[in-house]
């Protein structure tokens, strides 16, 4: 999971400071992923060097708050229209940008899940031409076990699309 | 050459206030040799759209074609072109009890009026191409369930039937005799024979050529997924 992108999903709702994107962060994705204040402002620091980011004047209390950029948005956008790949991802990501796109960040978070789905079904399906391929059937278990978590993510993706009704 | 081509369907249960549009301008083309999966929730319009598909039932409106055949006119032509090109596999309840596993898969060809001997000769050959050569003597109730639906597989394409619609056709099987079914319905259709197939099972269908979802009455291919991002890991 990039931090990087869940803090530019929730500045493309409006300004904020470090502090309240760390508050905000951890509201959507229920505590699951509690960040410090430290990785906040290093990952502040980096969207701003990208150029995705702007740092806005002190205040009186000495905070900064920090804005998206027309580029910082159009990367979001990616981010958000963009399947997690299955082959080496940290699990979170999928669960926090769907948190993400439920909390309000204006995006059709049916077109998320459908995105999603496609892509694990195409994954599960070159996983299975794999395994009809391999003799050996200790290879064909590991195969399984990439296609059981497939399958348990379209589950999991097919009751979000319910519970979306 | 398509095998099933179903145009524009629309399929209406009831009316008025109680009105259900099942399918809703459904589009669909099977081609030779394809194995095509339909996924959707219990209730999605699954079933109708496998029995539009064959002929069991009528589109409200639109056209349905098999074998490049327009299903309409009177009943008995249509009765005969279904038998003629279609089987079907469901979850259970496929094989006669009182009939041996041969004798299950010449019954379509002997309704076709095709003569004993040569429906014994076809069945032993669609048998022995579901691996079950050995067991055409044995009755249902001595076979395992994987067997049986081999034997419903065996039956819908005895002949010179070239579409099977399956429904949930491993259903009621355990993981590891599901997969055997589904290896089956590849290699059957990787020798020439089609399969629509209905299942709510993302492993099995996983085994097709293509997946479509239905969901309100219409179907969405599963589009051809672009590359899954990968996003540099910081912070």
């Amino acid at each position: 999971m990039s931090i990087r992108h869940g803090l530019l999903a929730l500045l493309t709702r409006g300004p904020r400071y470090g502090y309240q994107l760390r508050a905000e962060f951890e509201t959507a994705t229920g505590g699951a992923w509690p960040l410090n204040i430290g990785q906040v402002y290093t990952t502040l620091g980096r969207l701003e060097r990208d150029g995705l980011a702007v740092r806005g004047a002190e205040d009186a209390e000495g905070r900064h708050v920090y804005a998206v950029t027309d580029a910082g948005r159009a990367e979001a956008a990616r981010w958000f229209a963009s399947p997690v790949g299955r082959a080496d991802r940290p699990r979170d990501e999928l669960a926090v940008k769907l948190a993400l796109a439920l909390t309000g960040s204006g995006v059709d978070v049916r077109a998320v899940v459908q995105a999603q789905r496609a892509s694990t079904l195409a994954t599960m399906r070159d996983l299975t031409r794999r395994k009809l391929g391999v003799a050996e059937p200790a290879q064909a278990l590991v195969l399984d076990a990439q296609i059981f978590q497939a399958e348990a993510e379209i589950r999991w993706l097919d009751h979000c699309e319910r519970s979306l009704r | 050459m398509s095998v099933l081509d179903l145009r524009d369907v629309h399929r209406d249960f009831g009316s008025g206030a109680s009105l259900v549009r099942a399918l809703r301008g459904l589009s669909l083309t099977v081609e030779a040799g394809e194995f095509v999966a339909v996924m959707g929730a219990s209730g999605s319009g699954k079933t109708t759209l496998l029995n539009v598909a064959g002929g069991l039932d009528r589109p409200t409106r639109g056209e349905v074609l098999v074998a490049d055949r327009l299903l309409t006119g009177d009943r008995a032509a249509l009765a005969a072109l279904r038998r003629r090109t279609v089987g079907y596999v469901f979850q259970d309840l496929n094989l006669i009890p009182a009939l041996s596993a041969l004798e299950n898969v010449m019954l379509p060809r002997e309704l076709d009026g095709v003569r004993t001997a040569q429906a014994r000769t076809e069945a032993a050959v669609a048998l022995a191409d579901v691996g079950l050569a050995d067991a055409a003597s044995r009755f249902p109730d001595e076979l395992s369930g994987g067997q049986r639906q081999r034997v419903a597989i065996a039956r819908a394409l005895v002949g010179s039937r070239a579409l099977l619609l399956a429904d949930e056709p491993a259903g009621a099987l355990d993981s590891t005799t599901g997969e055997d079914i589904m290896k089956l319905l590849r290699a059957r259709c990787d020798s020439g024979a089609s399969c629509l197939m209905a299942t709510h099972e993302s492993r099995h269908a996983a085994y097709a050529d293509r997946v479509l979802f239905l969901q309100d009455g219409t179907l969405t291919e599963s589009p051809t997924p672009s590359a899954p991002a990968h996003t540099k890991e910081d912070a």
